[in-house]
């Protein structure tokens, strides 16, 4: 077993991390335009007027289709109608986001709707305009009770993305894949890339426990969660 | 675009081939309901063994629970059905292989036993432990209030969270397309490679799967509200 593992983990680490650095590529910028998509969808849903009949499908949509269903309709039919994703890699960026985004959405939702309308109503009064108090008094206080939730939203990107290698994005899944395909041994190799997955998503959730905890005992946060 | 857009809806495609589609969905409940049945017995297993008193077996359950909750479904998918039949083989020195059916099931069941365990372990502990205390004063034995007292009332309290779980095991028996059982998402992409037309297909595949979703997490939860309401056990 030893043998094996040298003969083909250690023999392939080069593709192997070459597949982890694309796998957090990809799960980087999806999780970066997922938090983009979400704030606005969810400020949209809550102070859009008549456009939140259309934030309102978006976020279920997002929320209820399953991922891979997601992936593939992506990267086979956003660029023969939108014209775009040109990429695979663009593709899985914009499908892990999309998914990504219907949840943080509700995250963000929930947030708001937890801040005491009495904020907003004197920070009128003494004439801040809607972005200010948005951005100097409502933003903040959200982002101290999503942050936990946030993180964790990133594991579970990190879980879907182990899907984009149906698409051919050259991920960790990808090159773990490629070598089981080559050699038939896939004992060693998947049990690796399995152990590499679970301890990236397990640390992301304890660093999301840890700032949980960090900020109710720092901030006197109660009640969310 | 507004061509391509009238393309991609176009049911007609759908229609030509409703009973493989059809079959293929049969499959997909047909796995999610017995790997739902897995997680769900798993997941009481576990989460009545979180609570436990020696260390021994709760710790075994924590870290049942975090391995199977923070491994991507797909790798545990994979895993199990490349690289466990070769190491039972292995160790029973008989040769062992799953269906991908089989492994589907165990994958899917595992992988959401670790999800449920926690709920069940959160619903048993918003049960005061002076009821428990009670009945034990009573000379009631340990099993019998866990099945007379807590069970019934925790039960109740994880319904909604537990409905929320089904509905992601859902979601997720789309991924055993990638193990070659031949679900819904199978059948779309060997019909869109035949036909050489994804467009269709797959914004249709996604919006049935919308609908059917939203529609069962509804029906699901008003279910579950009714049964919490009107009292169980």
């Amino acid at each position: 077993m030893i043998e094996n593992f040298n003969r083909y983990v250690l023999a392939n680490l080069d593709p192997l991390l070459g597949g982890l650095w694309v796998t957090i590529y990809v799960c980087f910028w999806s999780f970066l335009l997922a938090l983009i998509l979400g704030l606005f969808a969810c400020l949209v849903r809550l102070r859009g007027g008549v456009l939140r009949y259309l934030a309102i499908p978006y976020i279920e949509f997002c929320r209820a289709t399953p991922i891979l269903v997601q992936l593939l309709w992506v990267n086979y039919v956003w660029p023969e109608i939108f014209g775009f994703p040109q990429t695979v890699i663009g593709a899985g960026i914009i499908a892990l986001a999309l998914q990504a985004s219907g949840y943080l959405a509700e995250t963000f939702r929930s947030g708001f709707e937890g801040l005491p309308s009495g904020q907003r109503e004197a920070a009128a009064a003494v004439g801040m305009s809607r972005w200010r108090v948005l951005y100097r008094i409502e933003l903040p206080q959200v982002a101290l009770v999503a942050t936990p939730l946030v993180i964790n939203q990133l594991a579970v990107i990190v879980k879907s993305s182990t899907l984009v290698s149906v698409i051919a994005i050259p991920d960790l899944m990808y090159q773990g894949l490629k070598i089981v395909n080559q050699w038939y041994e896939p004992i060693e190799v998947l049990t690796a890339i399995a152990l590499a997955y679970f301890l990236l998503i397990f640390s992301i959730s304890r660093v999301a426990n840890a700032v949980y905890v960090n900020f109710q005992v720092k901030f006197g946060l109660a009640g969310y969660g | 675009m507004l061509a391509a857009l009238q393309g991609a809806l176009n049911p007609a495609l759908f229609w030509e081939y409703r009973v493989i589609l059809l079959t293929g969905l049969l499959q997909n409940l047909y796995i999610f309901a017995e790997s739902a049945v897995v997680a769900i017995i798993l997941a009481f297993i576990v989460g009545i063994a979180r609570l436990s008193p020696r260390r021994a077996l709760s710790g075994t359950a924590i870290a049942y629970a975090e391995v199977f909750r923070n491994t991507p479904e797909y790798v545990l998918l994979v895993w199990i059905y490349f690289v466990l039949p070769l190491l039972l083989t292995k160790l029973l020195g008989m040769q062992i292989k799953f269906s991908p059916h089989l492994a589907a099931v165990i994958g899917l069941g595992v992988a959401y036993s670790g999800f449920m365990s926690e709920t069940v372990r959160a619903g048993l502990r918003s049960i005061p432990a002076g009821q428990a205390e009670a009945a034990q004063s009573l000379g009631l034995s340990g099993f019998t209030i866990l099945r007379r007292i807590t069970l019934p009332q925790a039960v109740r309290r994880m319904l909604p969270e537990i409905v929320n779980q089904l509905v992601s095991l859902f979601k997720a028996t789309t991924i055993v397309s990638l193990i070659s059982v031949q679900d819904i998402m199978y059948q779309v992409s060997m019909i869109s490679v035949a036909e050489m037309r994804p467009v269709p297909l797959y914004t249709g595949a996604a919006l049935i799967y919308c609908v059917v979703i939203i529609a069962a997490t509804q029906a699901l939860q008003s279910l579950t509200q009714r049964w919490r309401t009107r009292g169980w056990a």
